[in-house]
């Protein structure tokens, strides 16, 4: 230290008069105070500036690369350079995190019959038509006996236990419901038609999906088989303790409270188990794979 | 810095060292994320009000934005012409609706690094010994509704032309300054916190039911941002109040007023 700056620290009659303040346990410390030539300070104020502003560039085209299409157009930049390569990362790096959270032994919360709330139908356009509940099939392939299955209704709640459960749906859009499900674990339909030993997803489709101008639109879901192990997983055929709606998906949805709404698919009518991850309705749409929550 | 200090010339400019790199870094990283979170956190919170109206007989919103965008299109000049008036203010400030997928992906990349942000702002504010003038201390109540009197009466101060001494306290915060930024920092962190607990009400949901539930853990959220806003408007104003040295000292580190220890008055 020079020894003006000890000066500086022994003339606290310098100090306009301030009001009297208590100190706090750990009191602050006096300020280091260095004393430079002013082509130093201009020098450095020059180079801090300069800095600062590439950064503020360099970090202002990264996160004006980033932004959706639209809202770039918005703003007229349309020739703006388009690279979504963090807003992808960042997603994966969501995902992981959620497999990491996800645990097999962790049951979802409870609830009871008094705190159901009104569940909404939120088909994404049209709901469909009744007619294919009567010749309704759930067909199963990728299985071990490299057979296909195919099982009505009536086959599934005769043949396998069925469960009540009342968890919470979690919208992807941020609104849930509270509902009561009764139908089968999907675990159990493992055990029972074993996948292929290769296998660690289901493909689930549902063949009668609409869209919102009410034309055909396949609806279907990844799962990994983890999930679809898990006891809170199931096939539910019930809902309030009467079998399933057109709204709610008759006469097989899944079931699985620990991801996002939309991959609880509705009117289920095949599942395939496969080896490699496959395709997803909402994550071709920009959504997140997994949909842990 | 003894040999430099030796060899300048008697009128040498007196600096005091105010912030650190990590901390001056993260403040502005901070700028650009807390508004990539408010802008994708309202598209988010879009896809699912949580205040709504019972539908209003005219138009059949139940939405304040929806209505705000209505009354702006029918009263401000030049907007007569929009097309979709309840959408005005959606696709104004923000991502616009319909556009979820968008918005999470850049609410979780921002979320991301605002997490990593905040440990980086605490390094710094470890290394470089800020955190003791942070505290808050006995005496702040009474400092801080001191200073908030002279900011308050500012406006009045001006019309009517009055020089004024604004109160001097011994430390590099005012304050009123030590209670704002010894908090925000405690709600950046309860951000997060209210964050996690409605990304995975699942997995972590010993959190949401801490906080109330799913559905308060959002309400929560929500309130928060409306803290960082309420937040950066007199902070923003008041750092141009001050002036010139304090804008500086957030990007060079130092200040000039090295005899009031490098304290401000404002922001």
């Amino acid at each position: 230290m020079s020894p003006d700056e000890n000066d500086a620290q022994s003339k606290p009659a310098k100090v306009s008069p301030a009001r009297s303040e208590s100190r706090g346990v750990f009191p602050e410390r006096r300020p280091e105070i260095i004393e430079v030539t002013p082509q130093d300070v201009r020098r450095w104020t020059r180079r801090d500036f300069l800095t600062f502003g590439a950064g503020a560039v360099v970090a202002l085209g990264v996160a004006a690369s980033q932004l959706p299409p639209s809202t770039l157009q918005r703003l007229g930049l349309k020739f703006w350079p388009r690279n979504q390569w963090l807003l992808n990362k960042a997603q994966r790096v969501d995902d992981d995190v959620a497999e990491l959270l996800y645990s097999s032994n962790r049951l979802v919360p409870t609830h009871t019959k008094s705190q159901i709330t009104p569940l909404r139908n939120n088909y994404n356009g049209a709901t469909p038509d009744p007619g294919y509940i009567p010749g309704w099939r759930l067909t199963l392939d990728g299985l071990s006996s490299g057979l296909t299955a195919a099982l009505d209704i009536r086959n599934l709640l005769n043949r396998f236990q069925i469960h009540d459960q009342i968890t919470r749906l979690v919208c992807v859009e941020g609104w849930s419901a509270i509902a009561w499900w009764s139908g089968l674990r999907f675990e159990n339909l493992l055990q029972a038609y074993p996948p292929d030993s290769q296998a660690k997803w289901a493909f689930i489709e549902s063949s009668v999906n609409l869209d919102p101008n009410g034309n055909t639109d396949p609806y279907y879901v990844s799962l990994d088989l983890l999930t679809a192990r898990h006891p809170q997983t199931l096939l539910a055929t019930h809902y309030n303790g009467q079998p399933l709606t057109v709204e709610h998906g008759a006469p097989l949805r899944l079931i699985a409270p620990m991801k996002f709404g939309l991959k609880n698919i509705k009117a289920i009518t095949r599942i395939t188990y496969v080896k490699d991850e496959p395709k997803d309705y909402w994550a071709e749409r920009g959504y997140s794979r997994y949909d842990g929550i | 810095m003894a040999s430099r200090a030796e060899t300048s010339p008697p009128h040498g400019v007196r600096l005091a060292r105010k912030h650190h790199l990590l901390v001056r870094v993260s403040h502005w990283l901070n700028v650009l994320l807390l508004a990539g979170l408010i802008v994708s956190g309202i598209s988010i919170y879009w896809a699912s009000p949580i205040y709504r109206h019972s539908p209003d007989p005219q138009t059949g919103n139940t939405d304040y934005f929806a209505d705000a965008g209505l009354w702006l299109c029918a009263h401000v000049p030049l907007m007569h012409g929009y097309v979709s008036p309840p959408d005005w203010i959606y696709n104004h400030f923000s991502l616009g609706p319909y556009m979820l997928a968008a918005a999470m992906r850049l609410h979780w990349c921002c979320a991301y690094l605002f997490m990593l942000n905040g440990v980086m702002y605490l390094a710094g504010l470890w290394l470089g010994g800020e955190w003791r003038s942070l505290l808050p201390r006995a005496s702040d109540g009474r400092g801080a509704l001191i200073m908030a009197k002279y900011y308050l009466s500012a406006p009045f101060a001006l019309l009517s032309r009055r020089r004024r001494v604004p109160p001097q306290f011994n430390s590099k915060y005012n304050p009123l300054q030590r209670m704002a930024y010894f908090s925000i920092p405690i709600a950046g962190w309860l951000s997060v916190v209210t964050g996690w607990a409605i990304h995975k009400p699942m997995q972590l949901s010993w959190l949401a039911a801490l906080l109330g539930g799913f559905d308060r853990a959002r309400v929560w959220h929500f309130w928060l941002m409306c803290l960082f806003i309420t937040f950066v408007v007199p902070h923003v104003i008041l750092v141009f109040a001050d002036g010139w040295d304090t804008v500086r000292s957030m990007i060079t580190g130092w200040s000039k007023r090295s005899e009031t220890r490098g304290q401000s008055h404002e922001p």
